[in-house]
């Protein structure tokens, strides 16, 4: 899943962006609102964090824009201003989520996990694909009632392509929504990735993740 | 409830009421007059004929009745009644209706003025009776003897009339004046109430205005066109006073924004950084960094806690004041060797134009605290390779400490916010160095020093003015 973070505050941009890619997200960091509405329309994200004080371009000016452009990426509110009249201007201006400085990190974790969930119209955090069982709130997978070890990465790009189960995910989109631009993305990163989580899923041999050949990788609907 | 609209409704209809109660009454009484002195005439028109009637001669009085005057006095139904007696009390003569053993009551005026009163007459109703005492005329038919001195006997008559008729027209005057009376009463009542409350309107709009305005609606005003003279003053103050509540309002509200953003910003840093490195420990590196930056922002949190207890300790005066004689240009060079290395940093050109001798005579902390703020503020504000100018103006008897750089963006309408806690230029408050409380502090010093801050801009400067208090003591 990948993430814009526009904070002009620059220790809550380092603290925030590193919890947030601890937690497996991939994500880009902007300090204003010019280069934040550049990022948010030049990029597909699953959840943009929005500050509202920001220099150059308002938050909330930030926000209509991108609504009066159709971009519907969920935005969860991140500010200190806490007045009912703010949060009601934030919810009317298009916000998904509003949450009040200071703010409890897993918390924000939650609302974030919640947003992207309903990215991709589900609601319910657990995801049963096959013998396996992700839950995507507690970070666990389950496979035939014994705990699978998978790294933040990993298990975001299982989270991923399970929530878009039936569809061929191309190695662009993968690179799009599971490592930010920090990340140190050599060509064969996500196919390392596959082959490693092929084999802590199932060492047998029979692999969950299918490759289609110069398209992607696909989870089917009701795998074999 | 007290009701202007009530109680100048209720006091002017009860005294318009009891005007038109006395008026009417005064009315009565004058065409009550009016009428009774018609009867009068007519009595004493009727007495004076029965005078003429009456003749002396040497012999006695005689009485002449005709038989064509009687028939008042004559008549079976409700006859009137007069009486004739002589000097010595025996009656002359009676009318046919007054029976042998009544008299009537004997009182008696001139025969050019009558006495005239209220009578009840022998038949037991009510009457008027008229009196007069005279001289008859002498009998012509008697001849007397030349020289003879004349007679001048009088006579008493008294005559009583029935009053029946006068009494009638009385009732009916009386009740034509009370039924006017009263009806003139409620009409003006209604009238009274419907004039007060119309002329009581503006004031009813001016308090119906008055309850839709509260803390949400302080943009609301009075309207002062179309208002009665006696109410555009009022209207106008209270929207004055308005303004300055909505101006108050804005102001403390832009303070509980910027005191939220600089307390809240800085507990959200200081949590994250924590609640990161406690639920990913292995990271040293970065835990290591989360412990500077927290340190860092301990150490503006302090800075902001530090200002706001001095602007405290300002307006409690308690600062501790020792007054001295102090050369302004050696401590604005102190002031300003702290911010040297920024202003070289920043390519600044600072003039320090003060001259030698000049000399205050105040508390040295207090104002190099002053300074230190102006100088910082001016350095931290102005665009990079510019000029800060600072130096000493005439003023009257007393001097101004001037400091003056390039306004860099501020504009008219900042200038009233420049000295509000608080309070940044920049609406994203996204400098971590500055919390806006230097001013407000310098001025809260000045004020503790007796001495007045100001700011203005000049074309492309803001200059900030010092004025000094109290003169340095000449030796």
């Amino acid at each position: 899943m990948r993430l814009l973070l526009i904070e002009d505050s620059a220790r809550l941009q380092s603290s925030v962006g590193r919890g947030l890619r601890k937690a497996g997200y991939a994500v880009d960091v902007s300090g204003d609102g010019e280069d934040g509405l550049w990022l948010a329309e030049s990029n597909e994200y699953d959840t943009i964090i929005l500050d509202l004080m920001l220099p150059k371009l308002d938050g909330l000016a930030l926000l209509r824009c991108l609504r009066q452009k159709q971009n519907g990426t969920h935005v969860l509110i991140l500010t200190a201003k806490d007045t009912v009249e703010n949060r009601v201007n934030g919810l009317q201006a298009g916000a998904d989520d509003y949450l009040i400085k200071p703010f409890a990190f897993e918390e924000l974790l939650a609302r974030v996990q919640a947003l992207c969930r309903r990215s991709y119209q589900r609601k319910n955090p657990k995801i049963d694909v096959g013998d396996l069982e992700i839950d995507t709130a507690a970070r666990v997978v389950m496979g035939k009632g014994k705990t699978i070890e998978l790294t933040p990465r990993e298990f975001k790009l299982l989270e991923y392509l399970a929530v878009r189960r039936g569809q061929v995910v191309s190695r662009a989109e993968i690179e799009a929504h599971i490592y930010s631009d920090a990340a140190d993305l050599m060509s064969n990163t996500v196919d390392s990735t596959i082959c490693i989580l092929r084999k802590k899923l199932n060492p047998s041999g029979s692999s969950l993740i299918q490759t289609r050949r110069g398209m992607g990788y696909v989870i089917e609907e009701k795998p074999a | 409830m007290n009701s202007i609209q009530r109680h100048l409704s209720l006091t002017l209809g009860a005294i318009c009421c009891l005007l038109w109660c006395v008026g009417s009454f005064a009315a009565y009484l004058a065409a009550r007059a009016g009428l009774i002195g018609q009867f009068d005439l007519a009595l004493k028109t009727d007495i004076q004929a029965l005078a003429n009637m009456t003749e002396q001669s040497e012999a006695g009085f005689r009485f002449d009745s005709s038989g064509e005057f009687m028939p008042k006095f004559q008549r079976d139904d409700h006859p009137d009644y007069f009486q004739l007696w002589e000097p010595d009390g025996s009656t002359l003569y009676h009318s046919p209706s007054l029976e042998d053993n009544h008299d009537l009551p004997q009182r008696f005026g001139t025969l050019q003025s009558p006495t005239f009163w209220n009578v009840t007459l022998p038949d037991g109703s009510n009457g008027r009776a008229v009196g007069i005492r005279f001289a008859p005329k002498e009998d012509e038919d008697t001849p007397r003897s030349p020289g003879a001195p004349p007679l001048t006997k009088e006579v008493t008559i008294v005559a009583g009339f029935h009053r029946a008729e006068l009494d009638n027209r009385l009732h009916y005057l009386g009740t034509v004046f009370l039924l006017v009376g009263v009806a003139l009463a409620a009409a003006t009542a209604v009238m009274v109430s419907v004039i007060v409350r119309r002329g009581l309107r503006p004031l009813s709009t001016l308090a119906q205005h008055a309850e839709t305005i509260d803390a949400s609606s302080l943009q609301l005003r009075f309207p002062t066109q179309n208002t009665p003279l006696e109410l555009r003053p009022i209207g106008t103050r209270l929207n004055d006073l308005l303004a300055r509540i909505e101006s108050s309002f804005m102001r403390e509200r832009r303070f509980s924004a910027d005191v939220a953003h600089e307390l809240r910003t800085p507990i959200a840093e200081l949590r994250t950084l924590a609640e990161v490195a406690l639920k990913w420990p292995e990271d040293r590196q970065s835990t290591q960094n989360a412990l500077k930056d927290a340190l860092h922002i301990a150490l503006q949190m302090e800075s902001i806690a530090t200002g706001l207890m001095a602007l405290a300790r300002c307006e409690d005066s308690l600062l501790p004041m020792h007054p001295e004689s102090i050369s302004l240009a050696a401590l604005c060079d102190e002031a300003y060797q702290t911010l040297e290395a920024k202003a070289r940093a920043k390519k600044l050109t600072v003039h320090l134009d003060l001259p030698p001798a000049a000399c205050w005579y105040t508390d040295r902390t207090t104002l190099r605290s002053i300074m230190s703020n102006l100088l910082s503020n001016a350095v931290d504000h102005t665009a990079p390779a510019t000029a800060v100018k600072v130096c000493l103006q005439k003023n009257g008897t007393g001097e101004r400490f001037l400091i003056s750089n390039p306004s860099n963006g501020l504009a008219p309408d900042d200038l009233p916010h420049l000295f509000e806690r608080f309070w940044q230029k920049d609406a994203a408050r996204s400098s971590p160095d500055h919390c806006g409380l230097g001013l407000a502090l310098a001025q809260a010093y000045a004020q503790s020093l007796g001495m007045k801050l100001d700011a203005e801009l000049n074309r492309t400067e803001v200059v900030f003015s010092l004025s000094e208090a109290t003169p340095c003591p000449r030796a």
